[in-house]
């Protein structure tokens, strides 16, 4: 009993601070929010949709080979709240992702921020502009 | 049933523990409407945000019924680990007063006999009468039966609309620790517009039922916020207005939810 509860103690204060825990759609250990990884590439596709947009890009990797990751986003009406919109990204354009990555080592992740070609810095989460709850 | 009430409520206090003030972003935005000092306190139109997300009453549920406990039962929380069960996760309405204390902006419409609210999120509409109907009650509210958002009737008292609601579907979790509330719960909740950028709302659940007492809620503040802070697909300050944010499953159950689970360290709970 004592262990059951000490438990539910460090569950309900082990959220970070940063992604709130109690959302719309919790993601429990889907990424690993510690880590962040650099995704340089071309975007292919881009679904602008509720709950959350999802944008995906294609990354060369060392060997050469081409791996598509996809990262998630906040919702469409927090992002044209921010003034973006379903053609801020295009495909074909060179972007750099700086994501938390999934926990399983799936090339899946959630959006810290992207870079644009001209070092412009959209969608960032780092700037707290960002809710992807 | 005693260790799942404490675990619930040790959650409940997690819950509060991390409600957030997020809004920040609007924060200067909102507060650019201080100055606006004209208002009608009978006039609660505009567009409203909570300041502070906590998807709950705000205060420690009181103890449940035995009956409370078992309606309770298999409801699943999400831990830091893993989501729970919560029926918004496969796009089934949040209910109300779930609904209410969620994360995204809602519309006061007032109309002659009746004000409406528009929710974002599922882009939902609840209709308080003030017409000068009863609020269903015995044979009545049984033949009426259980709606997601009840049946809810509303008066002013002074500069205060009192809005009851009755008829709740028991599906509906009151809040994130998956609380219960009996479909012959009644729900009050109070609205005063305080200035011309604040409305507080304070929610008590009536359920001796499910409860061994009235489950009083904390006082909420909602600010007003600005056109150019809504905005409709991103035509920036041009098309304001609350959003669609519909949960569709073809989206959200089919796309979202397998998107997200396939980086999942643990398997959700659903």
């Amino acid at each position: 009993m004592k262990k059951l509860l000490t438990l539910a103690v460090l569950m309900a204060l082990a959220s970070p601070a940063t992604v709130p825990l109690y959302a719309h759609h919790g993601r429990g250990a889907t990424y690993d929010m510690k880590k962040q990884v650099t995704l340089k590439g071309t975007v292919s596709r881009v679904e602008w949709r509720n709950p959350h947009v999802l944008i995906y890009m294609d990354v060369k990797g060392p060997d050469g080979t081409l791996v598509t990751w996809g990262f998630e986003n906040a919702g469409v009406s927090q992002l044209a709240q921010e003034g973006y919109n379903r053609n801020t990204l295009k495909v074909g354009q060179e972007i750099t992702a700086i994501v938390n990555p999934a926990a399983n080592g799936a090339p899946t992740a959630i959006v810290v921020k992207v870079i644009l070609a001209d070092g412009k810095e959209i969608m960032s989460r780092d700037a707290g502009q960002n809710p992807v709850n | 049933m005693r260790r799942f009430t404490l675990i619930a409520l040790v959650l409940s206090l997690g819950a509060l523990a991390h409600a957030q003030d997020d809004k920040s972003k609007f924060k200067a935005r909102y507060d650019a409407n201080a100055g606006d000092k004209k208002f009608d306190p009978h006039d609660l139109s505009g567009i409203w945000t909570l300041t502070k997300n906590d998807h709950s009453l705000g205060t420690p549920a009181p103890p449940l019924t035995p009956a409370g406990e078992a309606a309770r039962a298999g409801r699943v929380v999400d831990t830091g680990a893993a989501n729970g069960n919560a029926p918004w996760y496969t796009c089934n309405p949040m209910g109300f007063p779930r609904l209410m204390n969620d994360d995204e902006p809602m519309e006061f419409i007032t109309l002659p006999n009746r004000v409406l609210q528009v929710f974002q999120w599922e882009h939902r509409i609840r209709m308080l009468w003030m017409d000068g109907r009863a609020l269903p009650s015995g044979e009545n509210l049984e033949n009426l039966g259980p709606a997601w958002y009840g049946h809810s009737v509303a008066k002013w008292n002074g500069n205060t609309l009192v809005v009851n609601t009755v008829g709740l579907d028991e599906r509906a979790w009151l809040d994130n620790a998956g609380n219960p509330k009996s479909f012959h719960a009644r729900i009050e909740e109070t609205w005063r517009r305080v200035d011309s950028n604040t409305l507080e709302l304070q929610l008590t659940l009536h359920d001796p039922e499910y409860y061994t007492a009235p489950y009083v809620g904390s006082k909420k503040i909602y600010k007003r916020m600005p056109a150019d802070a809504t905005t409709y697909f991103g035509w920036y300050g041009l098309f304001a207005g609350i959003t669609e944010g519909i949960c569709a499953p073809m989206n959200e159950v089919d796309v979202y939810n397998k998107f997200r689970d396939a980086g999942r360290a643990q398997p959700s709970g659903r």
